[in-house]
């Protein structure tokens, strides 16, 4: 019982109260702890027993929950979140009530001073400025406090120390005039002597006010409750209840629900003086929601009862109608989750019934049927699985199997079986990996030859078409439709050894790919900065098939760049002196001879350009062979193949011109290695050419980009953009020679302006196959790294 | 709008109907109709309670309830049938709208207690539509005057206003809020609730509570309960007081 508030209330009441108290809370242990300090209350009552003995009566029998400290629900909050109104108003704003009243000047005055606290707020006007601050003649408070003190001639100082100077060193009085409008915060007040000083520091306010300006406002900004105390002053008709109905925010529809918790009291758990209606006997289980949930459970219940009962007499249909009511009914139903997850499995919606049984398993992790039901359905899908070989996810869905039931022996079985298969399917790719090393090395000299021949056959179509556009159409066509034909099969047979070869040497890869991406983007921008800054770094297009492999072959292959990094400047070197091999040592000389005719003569650079791919032609055969077994060789074996290469390289090879020559030939014997992919390289040519500017513009982003890919996806897209990034890239690095690359780029380019438009449409069908493609792989390299990381176990 | 339907100055005997309302019975009879009533108000508020339902709807049930009887005999139809319709009407005059299942859920488990919860059968239909027809009856007889004005708004007002009266610390030691909404609350205990003004009852209510703790307020010419109601006299407020005493009275009587 609160002591406090029995003191007062029994000096209000005196002894009669006193005497009734002590006979209705008889019983009560509280009371009888606090009943002698109470006596000396009653004595002192000044009471004159006005009062009805039914209220006492009612205060003595209802005193245990009056005065039971629980009772009180509102807490300091309302002092916190005073004031936020006006513009809304949410609740009618009213006029202190002692206006009303005419309570008297001095009680008034009385309860001011003695009400009105450091940091309240207050509202004057000023009055008189003197040399040491300010005077105000107090209008009304704002704040918690709302109270009419205008007639009250309450004078407040503020002092010029309490006026906050705006930094410059004049005067901060100049700042206020007589009959300004000024908000400032009770500083102190001598309740004594009667005066008040304010402040117009924001700190010197209470917490809960801070958000209020202090200082000079206009009239607009006067508060509320003192301009509508005005008007009633002025207009006795005016009444509390006048102005309350005509009050806005007394029609707010939401009034109660606002003040109710703006006073603190709780509307979900009333209060009530009826013994009967304390929310504290309500039990939790007899309100609306609770009973609601059990009902909607044991409804649903009956209906999967129901669709059980469909279900065993085989009528599958209305069984899965009563499951799905139920689970309408009751969302997350278990028993009826678990139900429609096995006519699921029944139906063989096998991915459905994994879901239903999952839901069941969240809402009961402990179901023993779902777990049951959803081990057997997981070695189900697994066993799908396996027959589309996807091995690994089959794998993990027999560990989940597992996880659910140990015991399962069926998943036991499985897992064991498909661990083999794995096992086995890494050897076997192991194996075949190292019969296509040696495939790949004694690729037939004579099948380059074939290839080197077609695309001189090519070469000899171009320049036709730049002569009668219109019959090239035709052959375009005749040339692109067979070679995407052979082109997909090829690519199947490609894509199965790439993974064998990857799954061997990932991580010589990871090492070499990484150090290598990063080189050669460097070695390129060197190259460009070279080239009179014509060609500008550009990032990779966004939607090359490029730099998607790029960008998802960074993070994959990411974890081992550390090691790489200190290498790779002087392999960064080396790479460039690989490329520039071929070039010392077979073409070097006949290379540089003829771009020098080249430079001299700019006027025929465009019909030497082509004897000069004529003449190429015979030397390319073995040059390109060997050209290429180095480069397989190196790209094989690793970092040290190219270290050998690079020093034999940079032996031999000085000259920066003869080095792009070298770069070009061996990236030009090697596309023509692949006769197969000629039209693709055309059509890429045509389009390439089409964009011939920007091309070059991107060449070293391109390279960049392409060369992260080059290890990821080895299928023949890849090679493709190889062939064609290789070919940009010695558009590029011939751009120095203005006139030569003019020359090439407007031949190419007339050649093939229109057969771009034709062939648009084969060079974009591999492309859009690609993701997928690309996903395979990925796929496999997770599945791979899974392997991996599962083998040992 | 609601308006004071039968003043009459509340005198200390039972005779706290008006005496048109009926014609019939005794004081005996009056006696055992206020006590139903009152079960039924609190099964009402009781119900409130559990359905999460605001003070506002539950007090329109109160009213709906009240008023409805004011104009048919108690024998003629089901209380707590009433009670019910009254409720989910007043959850859609009130814009707080009370599914009837949960109605009749709630109330089921109130007539029995700790019972599982219906059955989806006829049993569970026929009460929904006896609710939903009782609604409908309920309407009839009230000539779809459904809408009324309560104290409550009044009452916070008036809290307010008169917590400026009062030092800031008295006033948050003091739990006059909290006891004049219980107060408010449980006068809808009873047919007063309709009998008399909003405004008295709220001022009646607020008078009670800082009696209760002795809390008193500046007195100029004229007192604070004055002001805030013209036309509410001492008289007005004792009898409303002297209503609802009895109300908390009957309580020790009735359950």
């Amino acid at each position: 019982m609160d002591r406090d508030l029995l003191r007062q209330c029994l000096t209000y009441h005196g002894q009669s109260l006193f005497n009734k108290l002590k006979c209705e809370q008889i019983e009560n242990p509280d009371f009888q702890a606090v009943v002698s300090d109470l006596c000396k209350a009653t004595c002192e009552s000044k009471s004159d027993g006005q009062d009805s003995p039914l209220v006492e009566q009612f205060i003595a029998r209802k005193a245990d929950i009056l005065f039971c400290p629980a009772w009180k629900t509102a807490t300091h909050r309302e002092e916190e979140q005073l004031e936020e109104e006006d513009a809304a108003e949410p609740y009618a704003i009213m006029p202190p009530v002692e206006l009303f009243m005419k309570v008297s000047y001095d009680e008034r005055r009385a309860m001011l001073y003695r009400d009105l606290e450091k940091g309240d707020l207050v509202v004057g006007r000023i009055n008189n400025i003197r040399e040491y601050g300010f005077f105000l003649t107090l209008l009304c408070t704002a704040g918690g406090l709302k109270r009419d003190i205008e007639d009250l001639e309450l004078s407040a100082l503020c002092h010029i120390r309490e006026i906050p100077s705006t930094g410059s060193h004049d005067d901060p009085l100049s700042y206020y005039q007589i009959g300004d409008f000024i908000r400032a915060a009770v500083k102190d007040i001598d309740r004594y002597q009667e005066k008040i000083t304010v402040s117009l520091h924001q700190a010197s306010l209470f917490p809960s006010l801070e958000h209020i300006k202090l200082g000079v406002f206009p009239r607009e900004e006067l508060p509320v409750h003192y301009s509508r105390s005005i008007r009633a002053a002025a207009d006795s008709s005016e009444t509390y209840e006048c102005i309350l109905k005509s009050c806005h925010g007394y029609h707010n529809p939401c009034v109660v629900d606002y003040l109710l918790e703006k006073v603190g009291v709780s509307d979900t758990h009333p209060p009530s003086m009826m013994r009967g209606l304390q929310s504290k006997l309500f039990q939790e289980e007899d309100f609306a929601s609770a009973i609601r949930k059990k009902q909607s459970a044991s409804w649903a219940l009956k209906c999967v009862r129901a669709g059980v009962d469909h279900f065993k007499h085989g009528r599958h249909v209305e069984a899965m109608n009563e499951y799905n009511k139920a689970l309408h009914i009751d969302t997350n139903n278990v028993e009826a989750l678990v139900a429609r997850g096995a006519l699921y499995a029944n139906k063989g919606s096998i991915m459905k019934a994994i879901t239903d049984f999952e839901l069941a398993l969240v809402s009961c992790p402990d179901h023993r049927n779902a777990k049951k039901y959803l081990c057997q359905t997981l070695v189900e899908r697994g066993k799908q699985l396996e027959e589309q070989e996807k091995l690994v996810t089959a794998e993990g869905l027999y560990r989940r199997a597992l996880s659910l039931d140990d015991s399962n022996p069926e998943a036991q079985e499985a897992l064991h079986k498909i661990t083999d298969t794995i096992q086995k399917s890494i050897r076997l790719r192991e194996e075949a990996l190292a019969k296509e090393q040696k495939a790949t090395s004694s690729q037939t000299s004579a099948e380059k030859l074939r290839k080197i021949l077609k695309e001189d056959k090519r070469m000899k179509k171009k320049r036709k078409r730049s002569a009668s556009s219109s019959s090239s159409s035709s052959t375009f066509s005749r040339n692109s439709s067979p070679s995407s034909s052979s082109s997909s099969s090829r690519r199947r047979s490609k894509k199965k050894k790439k993974k064998r070869r990857r799954s061997e040497r990932r991580s010589k890869r990871h090492r070499r790919i990484s150090s290598v991406r990063s080189e050669e983007g460097k070695s390129e921008k060197d190259r460009k900065e070279k080239e009179e800054d014509e060609v500008e770094w550009y990032p990779a297009p966004p939607n090359t098939s490029a730099t998607f492999l790029n960008q998802k072959g960074g993070p994959g292959f990411g974890e081992r760049d550390e090691e790489v990094v200190v290498e790779k400047d002087a392999e960064d070197r080396r790479i460039c002196q690989l490329y520039s091999l071929s070039a010392a040592s077979e073409d070097g000389e006949s290379d540089s001879s003829r771009r020098d005719g080249k430079r001299g003569d700019r006027e025929q650079s465009r019909t030497r350009k082509r004897k000069n791919t004529l003449s190429r032609s015979p030397e390319r055969e073995e040059r390109g062979s060997r050209s290429r077994e180095r480069e397989d060789r190196s790209r094989d074996r690793g970092k040290e193949d190219y270290r050998r290469g690079s020093d034999s390289k940079r032996r031999s090879s000085l000259d920066e011109n003869r080095k792009r020559k070298v770069s070009c030939s061996s990236a030009e014997s090697e596309y023509s290695r692949k006769s197969s992919f000629k039209s693709e390289y055309l059509g890429n040519s045509g389009s390439a050419s089409k964009h011939v500017e920007s091309r070059m513009r991107h060449d070293s982003s391109k390279w960049n980009s392409f060369d992260g890919g080059r290890y990821e996806n080895k299928g023949w897209e890849e090679i493709r953009e190889r062939e064609e990034a290789k070919r940009d890239c010695r558009k590029g690095k011939v751009e120095d020679e203005r006139s030569d690359a003019a020359n090439r780029k407007s031949s190419v380019g007339v050649v093939n302006h229109k057969p771009s438009n034709l062939t648009s449409v084969p060079v974009e069908r591999p492309k859009k196959d690609l993701p997928s493609n690309l996903l395979d792989i990925f796929n496999q390299i997770a599945q791979f790294e899974k392997e991996k990381g599962v083998g040992p176990k | 709008m609601e308006g004071p339907s039968s003043y009459v100055p509340a005198t200390r005997d039972r005779q706290l109907w008006p005496a048109d309302r009926r014609e019939s019975g005794g004081d005996a009879e009056s006696d055992r109709d206020i006590k139903t009533h009152f079960r039924v108000c609190r099964f009402i508020m009781e119900t409130g309670v559990k359905l999460g339902m605001r003070s506002v709807p539950v007090t329109t049930a109160c009213v709906l309830y009240h008023r409805f009887f004011e104009r048919v005999s108690l024998h003629a139809y089901e209380p707590y049938l009433v009670a019910m319709s009254c409720v989910y009407l007043a959850g859609k005059v009130e814009e707080q709208h009370i599914r009837t299942r949960d109605i009749i859920n709630v109330s089921h488990r109130y007539f029995n207690s700790g019972s599982a919860p219906l059955e989806c059968d006829k049993e569970f239909w026929d009460l929904r539509d006896s609710v939903v027809q009782c609604e409908l009856l309920i309407l009839r007889q009230l000539n779809f005057h459904v809408s009324f004005e309560h104290p409550h708004k009044y009452l916070l007002h008036y809290l307010l206003s008169v917590k400026s009266l009062v030092n800031r610390h008295a006033w948050s030691r003091t739990p006059i809020a909290e006891t004049s909404w219980a107060l408010l609350r449980d006068c809808y205990h009873g047919a007063m609730c309709i009998r008399h003004t909003p405004q008295h009852i709220a001022i009646a209510t607020l008078h009670l509570a800082l009696n209760s703790y002795g809390v008193e307020l500046p007195v100029g010419e004229r007192e604070w309960w004055q002001v805030l109601c013209v036309d509410v006299t001492k008289a007005d407020i004792d009898a409303v007081i002297s209503d609802l005493l009895q109300l908390y009275d009957m309580e020790a009587k009735c359950i």
